[in-house]
């Protein structure tokens, strides 16, 4: 069975140092000092408090909001925040015809093929760019880090007037490939960080073993870029399912509207109740705090398991 | 492995999608900002060229105030090194050195990366308002009856304080991930070793992890750095700019320029600035700090 | 794995396809137009989109749907698509699709300078000939800022006027009467604080705000004729020290501490909610806000509304308004039902202007010819105002051009601040006025 001798190299590694770690975190429980305690539990309110403001602002009125009520447990219970937020945009009675749920599936559906084209983008492009040789691919490199550096604002018009010309607007594509681009740059440094600490003497083995680039690059590169696939994934998921400015103007269509366009619809021109936006955003938050703490989960696993280096 | 590293196809092919993204929605509106830097276009009707006019007016004109902006950017990219990401650091290695609950503090530290802006710009209003702001209730309670009554956002002498506190605040988060992840891949071997050889947690930290961690910190300062010459959002929710341009980055001119005034040809060429300027930082920051990287091979 | 692998394939293909069929559709996409817009006919029914920003938790929003439904029911074969957007990405929004020829065959937008270009760029439809047809119910009058060059490119739905807002049981508890002129209102803010009350709530964050005050107290120390002159460039100018009078009296309300404590900080959703908890005394801001007290503030009853008091009687009566017909319904060039869509627009804006008048939301600017007992009083006070005025003067931010609109706010915010003399903010403004 030599043609896997890279997968079982990685394999013998990644199970000794999960016992090494495992002891490791048995050594350091024991004498963790009050010290840290304290910092991380001032930091975890700092960073807690929000939650719970949302929270409890999405069950108040306007005045309790401003200025009665600030900080407190609600005094009056409105439970109707919630019913009213999710009746902005429905199509109909039911719970599945409510606007909320609409603009959840399409914010689902733009994330989850955002997260989709931009990995399988990046990941080939990264390894072309850090592990290939090739005259120019410093340069391409830094020119990729463009990305990073437009306003989207500025980007608003052409973009707009490029998916007209594809005729993409009105559609989820309209929203997909543009956050698809913005997030390359981010998705290929991330990407790239993590790939060079792949030892080279991986691919050659497997080189020995007669993979050509792609075997390497499917066997070898993929699985062990989990970590760094995830971590991406959560920024990616991040930047797609917040985004309000190309999900106002690209698409028109309340069939296409997602969760940030949604919610934008609670604000009158002249007064706004914020209790309803206040429940509408429970309901968008929750389920992203979920995502990522499996998601978390995901990349601590695979860190345990896969580390390379030493 | 040669051949493997050079096939020429396998580099087309990997390079193909990314590069079509890139340039249909990254290269084109850069290239059409540039075009319309050089006009004199409200947005809508017949534009008008007029050379470098908007980019002297740029740098010349005291009314617009562009560098303040950039000077107020800058300081917010210094204050995002300097200050968040050692934060940052700081919380990774203390989580990631198996403390109890690790994954819980993991999922707790990430709430304010995952919230939206209107939250926590709400949030913030809500903190620093002059009547029953969190802040001035606190200061009040501490005896500093004097600060008790201040418009944070309001004064222009505190606005710009107050809102990079939440800018920098918010992202902890994020550059934490991001390290605690690269933490993670040190091999727990290197730092066993470390430990039978007698070295202090201290020293571990900062001649093993850091060390090791320098391509995720670099990523990290680039972030950081063209992040903060970018910053939007939050600073349009709670000041908009003011009062008086206090607080005016070079995103939220541009923002003003473009949609507000209908000086579509003007924000462009801040927006050209704000990309150029990024793009100077960024490419800085990667030689700058030097990494067992694949650009010096 | 396998799920996220599956979806990647799927990914690629979409993408691929988005690509291929974009290829193949390039060169449709200038001479189609709006594809998403105009008109599609299927099975004989005609539907016709609608922009605007009646977002569900808009005051109109109840109105426009009455007014489609309307629509509809006396249209047979016509279906109307109703999109809303939030007020300020909408302008952008609206920006945006003016650029790419990707508007719908009716949208709202504001009369005055905000929508000059898109009608100097061609894309706005001239309903001059459409118009005959409703000249007995909604005058020219009402029209005129929504007319450029002689010719008439949108309707309007209703009249608002900025009034000042106040909480006649605080002023009842303090023995203070209504004030009609600026020394009277001196005197009420000057009691008002020493009873410890806020006499005024207003935003310098959100800026036009305490524009509503300002705009109010220039139209009532220059008179309207002299403003419009000045504003629209059309001889007058801001050096005139009538201009003065207005920043001096902004400046004045600063020194003797009128204003709500914050005010630079505060939005106008905080600052309105001190007046609705009755921590403020009063509100200067447009007749919207009849709706707002009646849903948002605790004792409704406890409120009343006044014109804004004359600063110098020899140019202006207390029956001059600020305010006007600016909310617009305006009709593409580039739809395909150029009749119907003009139809639409007047219909709607007609609609609305009843509806939004019953609910208490608006001032109608179309003919009441129906029974109005059911609006509520602080409403129908509005507009009798309204129907009594002698003037109308559009807001400063509304009729000025969008450029000298956004110079003006930041420059009356330094006013307010201090930063900026009274003298120097009218230099200012006249200067900005002769570019």
């Amino acid at each position: 069975m030599k043609s896997s001798i890279g997968i079982d190299e990685n394999a013998v590694v990644s199970s000794k140092s999960l016992n090494n770690s495992k002891k490791m975190l048995k050594n350091m429980k024991g004498r963790t000092p009050v010290f840290t305690y304290l910092v991380l539990g001032f930091w975890t309110l700092m960073c807690v408090f929000p939650l719970y403001w949302m929270f409890t602002f999405s069950l108040k009125s306007n005045s309790e909001i401003f200025g009665e009520n600030v900080l407190g447990l609600p005094k009056e219970w409105l439970w109707s925040n919630y019913s009213d937020a999710l009746n902005v945009g429905s199509s109909g009675d039911s719970f599945w015809q409510s606007g909320m749920v609409r603009y959840f599936k399409n914010s689902g559906i733009v994330t989850v093929l955002t997260i989709a084209v931009t990995i399988v983008c990046a990941l080939m492009a990264c390894y072309a760019l850090t592990r290939m040789k090739w005259k120019g691919r410093n340069t391409v490199n830094n020119i990729f880090m463009l990305g990073l550096t437009i306003p989207i604002h500025a980007a608003l018009l052409p973009v707009f007037l490029m998916l007209k010309t594809f005729n993409m607007t009105n559609s989820y594509q309209a929203l997909v490939i543009p956050y698809s681009a913005f997030a390359l740059a981010m998705a290929i440094m991330i990407f790239g960080s993590f790939m060079v600490n792949i030892p080279e003497e991986l691919e050659e083995s497997a080189c020995l073993d007669g993979c050509g680039t792609f075997g390497i690059f499917f066997k070898i590169i993929l699985p062990l870029m989990r970590p760094a696939v995830s971590t991406v994934a959560i920024f990616i998921f991040l930047q797609a399912w917040n985004e309000l400015m190309f999900a106002t103007i690209f698409n028109s269509g309340s069939q296409y509207k997602t969760l940030p366009v949604g919610i934008n619809e609670f604000f009158g021109s002249y007064t706004t109740k914020w209790g309803p936006i206040g429940a509408a955003l429970v309901i968008a938050t929750f389920p992203t705090l979920l995502v990522y703490a499996f998601i978390s989960k995901k990349i601590q696993d695979s860190l345990i398991a896969g580390a390379i280096k030493g | 492995m040669d051949s493997i590293r050079k096939n020429k196809l396998a580099i087309f092919l990997f390079m193909l999608p990314a590069a079509v993204l890139f340039v249909g929605i990254i290269i084109t509106p850069i290239i059409m900002s540039v075009i319309y830097s050089f006009q004199d276009w409200n947005g809508i009707t017949e534009p008008k060229f007029v050379g470098f006019d908007n980019y002297i007016e740029l740098f010349t004109s005291k009314s617009a105030g562009v560098p303040k902006s950039i000077l107020n950017a800058l300081l917010l990219a210094i204050l995002s090194v300097f200050i968040q990401l050692p934060v940052s650091l700081g919380l990774a290695l203390l989580i990631s050195r198996g403390i109890k609950s690790e994954r819980l503090f993991m999922t707790l530290f990430f709430i304010p990366v995952l919230m939206s802006t209107v939250v926590i710009g709400q949030l913030w209003l809500k903190i620093y308002n002059p009547r029953y702001g969190i802040l001035n209730v606190l200061l009040d309670a501490m005896g500093f009856h004097d600060l008790a009554g201040t418009a944070w956002l309001g004064d222009t002498k505190t606005v710009l304080a107050a809102v990079f506190i939440p800018n920098l605040w918010q992202y902890v988060g994020y550059h934490m991930l991001l390290m605690y992840a690269g933490i993670k891949s040190v091999s727990p071997d290197v730092i066993e070793a470390a430990k039978i050889d007698g070295a202090t947690d201290w020293q571990i930290n900062t001649r093993i992890i850091i060390p090791l961690l320098k391509p995720v910190i670099k990523i990290c300062v680039i972030f950081a750095v063209t992040g903060s010459l970018k910053a939007f959002d939050l600073i349009y929710v709670l000041t908009g700019g003011g009062p008086d341009h206090a607080s005016e980055v070079p995103s939220t001119l541009m923002v003003h320029m473009i949609f507000d005034q209908n000086r579509y040809g003007f924000g462009s060429a801040i927006a050209i600035m704000i990309i150029f300027l990024c793009f100077f930082f960024a490419i800085a920051i990667k030689k700058g700090i030097k990494t067992e990287d694949y650009d010096e091979k | 794995m396998k799920i996220k692998k599956v979806l990647s394939g799927i990914a690629a293909a979409v993408l691929m396809a988005g690509m291929v069929s974009g290829c193949g559709a390039s060169n449709e996409g200038d001479n189609g137009g709006s594809a998403a817009s105009g008109g599609k006919k299927e099975e004989g029914v005609t539907t016709l989109t609608l922009w605007s920003i009646a977002t569900q938790s808009d005051t109109f929003r109840e109105s426009y749907d009455k007014a489609i439904a309307d629509f509809e029911a006396s249209h047979e074969n016509v279906k109307i698509v109703h999109e809303a957007f939030e007020n300020e990405s909408y302008k952008t929004k609206i920006k945006a699709a003016v650029a790419a020829n990707e508007l719908p065959d009716v949208f709202y937008t504001w009369a005055g300078g905000f929508s000059q270009s898109f009608v100097e760029s061609g894309k706005v439809l001239a309903l001059d000939s459409y118009y005959d047809k409703y000249k007995d119910e909604l005058s020219e009058a009402a029209l005129k800022n929504i007319t450029y060059d002689g010719k008439l490119y949108g309707s309007t739905m209703v009249t608002p006027v900025s009034v000042m807002w106040y909480n006649q049981k605080i002023f009842n508890d303090n023995g203070l009467s209504t004030p009609e002129t600026w020394d009277d209102f001196v005197n009420v803010c000057k009691k008002l604080r020493e009873s410890g009350i806020d006499p005024i709530a207003t935003s310098a964050k959100d800026k036009w705000v305490l524009a509503m005050l300002h705009d109010g107290l220039t139209l009532k120390s220059v008179g309207p004729e002299k403003l419009q002159k000045t504003l629209l460039k059309q001889g007058g100018s801001y050096s005139d020290p009538d201009f003065l009078l207005s920043a001096q009296k902004i400046k004045e309300l600063v020194d003797i501490n009128a204003f709500i404590d914050g005010a630079a900080a505060l939005s106008n959703d905080e600052a309105s909610a001190e007046f609705y908890n009755g921590k403020a005394a009063m509100y200067f801001t447009g007749s919207w806000m009849g709706a707002s007290i009646m849903t948002d503030a605790k004792n409704p009853d406890d409120f009343s509304v006044a014109p804004i008091p004359v600063v110098n009687s020899a140019n202006a009566k207390i029956t001059d308004f600020m305010g006007g017909g600016a909310d617009s319904l305006m009709v593409a060039a580039s739809t395909k039902n150029a009749d119907l869509s003009a139809e639409l627009a007047f219909e709607l804006t007609k609609g609305i202007s009843k509806y939004g008048y019953l609910s208490g939301a608006g001032i109608p600017a179309w003919k009441v010819n129906y029974d109005d007992s059911v609006v509520p009083p602080l409403t129908k006070k509005v507009a009798e105002y309204a129907n009594n005025a002698t003037s109308f003067t559009l807001w400063f931010d509304t009729l000025l051009s969008s450029e000298d609109a956004n110079e003006y706010l930041p420059l009356l915010q330094k006013l307010y601040l201090g930063s900026l003399s009274p003298e120097d903010f009218q230099k200012e403004m006249a200067a900005q006025l002769e570019k």
